[in-house]
């Protein structure tokens, strides 16, 4: 008994991984009864060049968290502008984690998913709509303060213009100013507005 | 003619408003809270990296931060504001709750005899799984039962070759017990080499922890202990290391963090788990 | 003095709440998530809990479910939510929610509800 020292990890040679399989083998495997199996189809469909596709419409019915974080994983790194929609169709699911972490995702998303934001920033449900806004506080790319801008000028949702204001706090420069007065005037008598965007209007304008 | 020397840039200034805002954000990209007693701290160290990525002001070196595509800036100063000295027994109540929490609580649900299996990755320069070999043979009981392997691995070779080497500085060695000290380590020069039985039991591999073609083949993992690690991964490799360990760990099995990193900034995969001696993230005992 | 977690990964929403609880005489800590949450309410629980049900990697209702599972003095959790789809008390309760108010909560709907689940006597 005690510290062992031996090769615990097969050397190349030795441990080939399983006939590779093909991007079909895998796309079923992501249908096996194992999550495990699922897991590991969703970890090699990297290597399958049009496999978002089907891993975005898989998202919907995959119960297991883990699966699902590989699937969105993979779905980041393939970086496939189509599967953008598919992801955002699990935001009207009654599955809080599910909303949760395709908002991360499509947030990581390097590519460009403006259709796809346009969309929900019109859509008819407010809770969307946020979910968008959330969505925009995960992006990296530099025209994130005037979509925020546009929502904050057009929406006529409260919690989705508060939802907008708190990034502005981050992402907001003099341009968003005027913006946030103006709906400081449209929601007077909001104290969590009026709170809100005092709040961003001193991180964009300094001490 | 002479040259007259340049003026002299000012020095870019750090309000209280730019500290909040810089705080703020930090604090929801790593989960790290500065409070204003920091302020001498962190206002420091932003004003070296605005002068090393001449963005000229706090305003335009957040905006780099914040929108960078590849987040490298923020990574760069992650490191800055953290503590990244190794050396032996390195947060050591870590080891504490392997030996008195972690290992009775597997020990215990264990089914068979087949070794206990502690990954630690990075290795670095070799201190910490050197660490956890010294810890399990002088704090844990239970050694003389089970066999234990320990695997440490790293993406830089050099580093690895440093650390089979197993020869240390006395900065390296100055929390290591004296008794400890004079059982597995002689001098030599003014530096310390660690005996061959420690040195025997650690079996170090390269990974790249992004490249599935590497981890792959890293499974029944007992522990894992990746300190001081993914706090300088970007999202996406954070995501991908979680969902790595998360594989290569049994059901039931423990993962360790560094004490400034936490799950939440990370992974929804672990459950989190309060020891006595610390906070532990495990695998869920019905996962596969 | 009562300790209350205030949960929400926007920080102005935590700003907000917690200024009026400490107006209120409350002590406040805050989470950006229910991962957060968790550590710090296993470090040391708290008196009450004001939840945001949308965050990043766990999110209310998650958090609520696991704090229920865990054996550590228990107390009122009060979920935030905002209108619509997470307009689900039912789904609240089920996951071990004491109260549910919708945003933008009002100082005073706030303080009431957190009185209320405190058994303080109204004010």
């Amino acid at each position: 008994m005690g510290l062992v020292k031996r090769k615990a990890i097969p050397p190349a040679e030795a441990a080939k991984p399983k006939q590779e399989q093909s991007c079909m083998e895998l796309a079923a495997c992501l249908e096996d009864a194992d999550p495990r199996t699922r897991r590991r189809a969703a970890r090699d469909m990297l290597h399958c060049p049009h496999a978002a596709g089907v891993l975005a419409s898989r998202l919907n019915r995959e119960p297991d968290t883990a699966v699902r974080e590989v699937i969105l994983t993979t779905l980041v790194r393939l970086n496939d502008p189509s599967a953008a929609g598919r992801m955002a169709d699990c935001l009207r699911s009654e599955d809080a984690a599910l909303r949760n972490e395709v908002i991360e995702a499509i947030g990581l998303l390097a590519c460009d998913v403006s259709d796809v934001l346009r969309s929900l920033l019109a859509d008819p449900d407010p809770d969307i709509r946020i979910f968008a806004v959330n969505i925009l506080d995960s992006r990296r790319q530099p025209d994130v303060e005037s979509w925020l801008i546009e929502v904050i000028e057009r929406d006529a949702h409260l919690n989705v213009c508060a939802t907008a204001v708190d990034v502005l706090c981050e992402a907001g420069s003099e341009a968003a100013v005027d913006p946030l007065l103006r709906l400081k005037d449209r929601f007077r008598s909001e104290a969590f507005i009026q709170f809100a965007a005092n709040r961003a209007l001193k991180s964009i304008r300094g001490a | 003619m002479r040259a007259s020397p340049p003026p002299s840039e000012p020095v870019p200034a750090i309000t209280g408003e730019d500290f909040l805002k810089f705080k703020e954000f930090f604090y929801r990209k790593t989960g790290i809270n500065f409070e204003s007693a920091k302020r001498y701290f962190v206002d420091k160290r932003l004003v070296e990296r605005i002068e090393a990525t001449r963005t000229g002001d706090f305003r335009g070196y957040f905006t780099l931060l914040r929108f960078q595509d590849s987040g490298e800036e923020l990574q760069q100063l992650t490191n800055l504001m953290t503590v990244n000295e190794t050396y032996f027994l390195r947060e050591e109540y870590q080891f504490r709750c392997l030996v008195d929490s972690i290992l009775p609580e597997i020990v215990q649900r264990r089914t068979g005899s087949h070794p206990i299996r502690i990954w630690c990755i990075p290795s670095s320069s070799g201190e910490e799984p050197y660490s956890v070999a010294m810890y399990l043979m002088e704090m844990w009981s239970g050694i003389s039962d089970w066999d234990v392997e320990i695997i440490s691995s790293d993406i830089d070779t050099s580093i690895l070759r440093r650390a089979r080497a197993a020869r240390y500085s006395i900065r390296s060695v100055q929390h290591v017990p004296a008794l400890w000290l004079e059982k597995y380590f002689k001098g030599v020069a003014n530096e310390y080499q660690l005996c061959d039985d420690l040195r025997q039991a650690v079996e170090f591999t390269r990974v790249n922890l992004s490249e599935p073609a590497d981890t792959f083949r890293y499974r029944n993992f007992d522990v894992i202990f990746c300190r001081n690690l993914l706090i300088y991964f970007d999202d996406v490799s954070r995501k991908t290391a979680a969902e790595t360990f998360y594989e290569a760990l049994n059901p039931g099995g423990y993962i360790c963090l560094g004490h400034s990193e936490s799950m939440s900034r990370i992974s929804p995969l672990f459950k989190v788990c309060k020891f006595p001696e610390a906070i532990v993230y495990r695998k869920g005992l019905e996962a596969r | 003095m009562k300790r209350i977690l205030v949960i929400d990964d926007a920080a102005t929403v935590r700003m907000y709440h917690s200024g009026i609880l400490e107006s209120a005489g409350y002590a406040t800590e805050e989470a950006w998530n229910g991962i957060e949450a968790l550590e710090k309410a296993l470090l040391e629980p708290f008196d009450l809990y004001l939840v945001d049900v949308n965050m990043p990697k766990l999110n209310g209702y998650g958090f609520l479910r696991e704090l229920r599972q865990q054996e550590i003095p228990q107390a009122p959790a009060i979920i935030v939510s905002t209108e619509a789809a997470d307009h689900d008390e039912l789904q609240a309760f089920r996951a071990g929610a004491n109260g549910y108010l919708i945003k933008p909560v009002s100082p005073l709907q706030l303080l009431t509800h957190v009185r209320l689940m405190l058994g303080e006597a109204q004010q």
